[in-house]
């Protein structure tokens, strides 16, 4: 059931004048109308982030100087790419990044994709379990953060009796950080892949079982392919997100101990509004993108999600 | 039959059920924490060893949040903004996704590439350009200035999710409402639509809850009182040396309402017209 | 194939046929008059209005915890003496780095507003250095700053020109317990190492949880906390024309190594390595703590409702090293200036408010019905002041040190200063190596070559 383009093909047997030109005219029509139902997304799109997206990049490349007559520019330049790249902050802001984004991302597919298989099971609840599971991705980011802040203080938090000082130690303090993301996202990834499974028609599994495939068996063979594409969207979002990672270690750990939980997102945060230094920390801003970007495009490739590949106009 | 109906002890005592409660627990505990020191004194939120019940009761943080911070007037900015941005997401993204997604458009692999572009730059170096074209369109300290920027925003993953979900329909759809007579705009709103709500439902939610929670924007443009939203609230709370936990979950708890209830609202109407077979091959 | 335009299945017979897209609709229509009627008066607050009244925006963030608004009394105050003025108070963000980030944007963009604003005492050198705030050097007469008391002034100062006027001021102080001390038979302590020893007396004996709790997280209070301990030390940060750093290792070393030592020992907790001030106040007002370094506001909280130690709390000025400087130790400044937008319409309503915000009237106020520090010499003069709480009476006898602020680098500065000293405490790295990267992130934060 591979979904395809629109292209209804010519008629087999009538003879008779070529009716391509009729089907071409549809679908130029079609075209348009397509170009039509975008134009205005994109136009707002593009009014709202390709200016200061592209204003962005240009300060990464100038010696600027942000005062209170605003943006000063000296001289293009690429040594705020150099101070970055050559940075032990940058390097180690990197690292911790992405080691972030792999395991939060990892988990919160896992233990969402087998929330989502539980919850389509339910018939009676699922709607407030729905209810229920939305809680914790609606708080406020800063909120969640300070309840986890609250939960793992060193002075008077929950967790006082079992782990006295959680934050205080880098590896203790990535792992408080990560356990109060998956909590907090992990139902953005139920939602998604039950609303994707919930479409896959009830044929599909009820012949599996006829088969005689048991449940697991059903799972691998028939829900996953099906989930692919849901799970992909997901996945590529989420590590997008995980990789913006800002307002966690802003509230939770500033960024601390030391430097150790600093993303790059608090580090260019940090060089822009603290330090005011506004040419490297867009520098590393810039970076981080074109970073998401390569590790995203190189995703979609290798996933092999519907984008393209089957049309034949694209 | 997969969702076959359990008879005597087994409606309610089986695996589904019971991995269904360890969501829930997953989810309360901690919410649970929030709600209670929502209720405590402030001596009691940094009393240690911690109290795990809220002894003695007190609704004075709700009191101080509502009263002292005009936290009623916060919520009701940040209702108007999302719900707008979360509107105008959802009908420009349908548009959108429905045509990148099934209708013969050049060049949709670049353009979906280029939204992903987009999706992917930190907000946080945005945002002084962003600012200097409110300040010059006369938008700062207003509505506008953060409905048209979080709709910007939250278009290209609106769209993308969007985009997948109208794929995952049978491709026969538009021919048998073109067969019956429809035009394209009747044919998306009429027949392709219902068929993908719980996307719009999906796209919907996270729009709201981007918008809902959104705090840099929300801070740099809109700085007079009269326009704060909920996270820019929430942020002068307190003071320099203190961090007032009981206020602060007070005014996240009344603020999670609205949400709780458009799901609720909003879930019925996708999940009943899946259930009844619509979609047929 | 059957139509697929026939109604959804899934309609109950006779129920009224609401779809998801009517109610989107009805929601945005709804919301969106609302959003029309609500956005007509964006007009802002600061229009002038046609008669000779001018309104200023005083940009403050919360200063008192409970009971009235300091900010609003003041403004109430203000007016009253100057009907011709009226002042628009914003709120701003209570995170002193959230606060800073929103004026950078909005005085960069060139907003009129806010006309003032109140800033942190370690802003003169960044502010000044990027013109994001007016040189009052240029705007008040000369005679305006002879009023605040010494020092002051020289850390509102940024090449000559003066950009804060300091506001009301702050400063750390040792509290005791005087329960716990006068039942051990222990004095208050004058050195470090006699108040580590007292301390982890107290500990052993079960008497208390945690023997002197501090912050020692890796934050600007950090800095504030290092740069006590390093002053009794002798040791300078910077040079006279703060372009250079003369960080003594040694000293450094020295100071790390005695951090380090308290926890080892016993008495501090591990988990100072991440105590804010609420943090260790709530240990300190729970009763876990003989003693704590805080700012004034410690004594007031410790005394409030729901405190487990009122009545029981003493104040002294900081303790010294032996063979350090002499007694009474050094107490870093903290507190908040008042600074003017270079792009403010109104630029003598603007200096009238600040001449009367650090006038003997409005810092009498302060001193006397908020316990805020006052930074007008007069009013700390006053033996009435003296008399108000015990951390009044104990100024006098206190010895100041800023933070090397007057260098625009200073974030990088702080940052290197207390990412090192926190990395110590930890015991990540040894004092003397945290002394040495101290050192050198110093002299590159001077030199902004890097990140």
């Amino acid at each position: 059931m591979a979904p395809t383009e629109i292209a209804p093909g010519p008629p087999a047997t009538l003879p008779g004048p070529p009716r391509v030109s009729h089907e071409d005219l549809i679908r130029r029509n079609l075209a348009r109308l397509g170009w039509g139902f975008s134009a205005p997304a994109l136009i707002v799109i593009a009014a709202f982030t390709i200016f200061p997206i592209l204003f962005s990049i240009i300060v990464s490349f100038e010696k600027v100087n942000v005062s209170g007559s605003g943006f000063s520019f000296s001289g293009l330049t690429a040594s705020n790419y150099s101070i970055v790249i050559k940075a032990a902050l940058w390097h180690h802001a990197l690292w911790f990044t992405t080691l972030y984004t792999v395991v939060t991302v990892l988990s919160e597919i896992v233990l969402g994709t087998l929330f989502a298989l539980v919850l389509e099971r339910l018939t009676g609840g699922r709607g407030p379990m729905m209810a229920l599971l939305l809680i914790p991705w609606s708080l406020i980011t800063v909120v969640s953060a300070e309840l986890w802040g609250y939960i793992y203080n060193s002075s008077y938090g929950l967790l006082e009796g079992l782990f006295p000082n959680v934050l205080g130690h880098p590896f203790s303090a990535t792992i408080a950080l990560m356990v109060a993301d998956i909590w907090k996202t992990t139902p953005f990834v139920t939602i998604i892949v039950l609303a994707g499974l919930v479409m896959i028609p009830t044929e599909l599994f009820e012949a599996s079982e006829v088969d005689g495939a048991g449940g697991w068996k059903t799972f691998w063979r028939v829900t996953l392919p099906l989930l692919r594409p849901t799970l992909g969207i997901a996945v590529l979002f989420r590590v997008l997100q995980a990789f913006g990672l800002f307002d966690l270690p802003y509230v939770l750990t500033t960024g601390g101990p030391g430097t150790s939980t600093e993303s790059l997102a608090m580090l260019a945060y940090n060089t822009m509004f603290t330090d005011l230094d506004f040419g490297p920390g867009t520098a590393v801003a810039t970076s981080t993108a074109l970073i998401v970007l390569v590790m995203s495009l190189v995703f979609l490739r290798v996933f092999k999600a519907q984008v393209g590949k089957e049309t034949p106009n694209a | 039959m997969r969702n076959r109906t359990r008879h005597g002890w087994r409606r309610w005592v089986n695996w589904v059920n019971f991995f269904s409660l360890l969501i829930a627990l997953f989810v309360l505990l901690p919410m649970y924490w929030l709600v209670a020191s929502s209720f405590k004194t402030t001596a009691s939120v940094g009393s240690s060893p911690p109290q795990y019940f809220p002894i003695p009761v007190t609704t004075s943080n709700y009191q101080v949040a509502f009263g002292d911070y005009t936290f009623g007037r916060y919520i009701l900015n940040s209702l108007i903004v999302a719900c707008c941005a979360t509107t105008l997401v959802l009908v420009l993204g349908i548009l959108a996704g429905y045509a990148l997604g099934r209708l013969p458009v050049r060049g949709k692999y670049p353009m979906m590439v280029t939204l992903l572009m987009i999706s992917v730059f930190p907000q946080i170096a945005v945002i002084a350009p962003l600012y200097l074209i409110m300040r010059d369109l006369g938008w700062l300290n207003s509505y506008e200035a953060l409905i048209f920027p979080y709709t910007a925003f939250n278009l290209p993953f609106a769209i993308w999710i969007l985009r997948n979900y109208f794929l995952g329909i049978s491709m026969s759809m538009e021919e048998s409402a073109r067969v019956d007579g429809a035009g394209p705009v009747r044919t998306l709103v009429s027949v392709i639509v219902p068929q993908v709500k719980p996307g719009i439902f999906t796209a919907g939610v996270f729009t709201f809850t981007a918008c809902w929670t959104e705090f840099l924007m929300a801070l740099s443009f809109n700085i007079e009182n009269n326009f704060r939203t909920i996270p820019v609230g929430i942020a002068t709370f307190g003071s320099q040396f203190t961090v007032p936990y009981g206020t602060i979950f007070a005014a996240s708890v009344v603020a999670v309402v609205p949400i709780a209830i458009l799901v609720l609202v909003f879930r019925k109407s996708v999940v009943s017209g899946l259930t009844a077979g619509a979609v047929k091959g | 194939m059957k139509p697929l335009l026939m109604k959804s299945p899934a309609r109950r017979k006779g129920a009224p046929r609401r779809t998801t897209g009517s109610r989107i609709l009805a929601t945005s229509a709804i919301a969106m008059s609302v959003a029309a009627f609500a956005a007509a008066p964006t007009a802002s607050a600061t229009a002038k209005n046609a008669s000779s009244v001018t309104t200023i925006t005083w940009w403050a963030s919360p200063i008192s915890t409970s009971g009235p608004d300091l900010r609003k009394v003041l403004i109430a105050d203000f007016e009253k003496a100057y009907p011709n003025i009226k002042v628009n108070l914003q709120t701003a963000p209570t995170d002193t780095d959230t606060n800073r980030a929103d004026l950078v944007t909005t005085i960069s963009g060139g907003a009129n507003t806010p006309d003032v604003f109140m800033g942190d005492v370690i802003w003169p050198g960044q502010f000044g250095a990027h013109s994001l705030a007016l040189s009052l050097t240029k705007v008040m007469p000369k005679s305006f700053f002879s009023r605040f008391a010494s020092g002051l002034v020289a850390g509102a100062t940024y090449n000559g020109q003066v950009y804060g006027a300091p506001f009301f001021q702050d400063q750390g102080f040792l509290y005791y317990r005087t329960d716990l001390l006068k039942a051990a038979g222990m004095a208050v302590p004058t050195t470090w190492q006699q108040l580590q020893t007292d301390a982890v007396t107290l500990v052993k004996a079960n008497k208390v949880k945690y023997g002197f709790v501090w912050e020692g997280d890796a934050y600007e209070g950090g800095t504030c906390d290092f740069m006590e301990y390093y002053a009794d030390t002798g040791g300078q940060v910077l040079n006279a024309s703060d372009s250079a750093s003369v960080l003594n290792v040694a000293d450094v070393t020295k100071v790390l190594t005695f951090m380090r030592g308290l926890v080892t020992s016993g008495a501090s907790p591990q988990a100072v390595d991440t105590f804010q001030e609420p943090e260790a106040a709530a240990a300190f007002q729970d009763g876990d703590a003989a003693f704590i370094r805080n700012w004034d506001y410690q004594y007031a909280a410790a005394q409030a409702k729901g405190s487990d130690v009122i009545g029981k709390v003493g104040v002294a000025p900081l303790p010294t090293f032996t063979g350090g400087e002499a007694y009474p130790g050094y107490s870093n400044i903290g507190g908040w200036n008042l600074y003017i937008n270079p792009h403010s319409k109104s630029v003598s309503a603007d200096t009238a408010f600040i001449n009367y915000m650090t006038g003997t009237a409005a810092e009498t106020v302060m001193a006397t019905q908020f316990s805020e520090i006052p930074t007008n010499a007069a009013v700390r003069a006053n033996p009435a002041v003296a008399r108000l709480n015990p951390p009044f009476a104990v100024l006098a006898k206190t010895r100041l040190v800023p933070r090397p602020a007057q260098n625009p680098n200073y974030p990088k500065i702080s940052q290197a200063i207390y990412t090192n000293m926190n990395s110590a405490l930890a015991g990540s790295t040894s004092p003397s190596k945290a002394a040495s990267d101290m050192a050198s992130q110093l002299s590159a934060a001077l030199g902004s070559s890097g990140l």
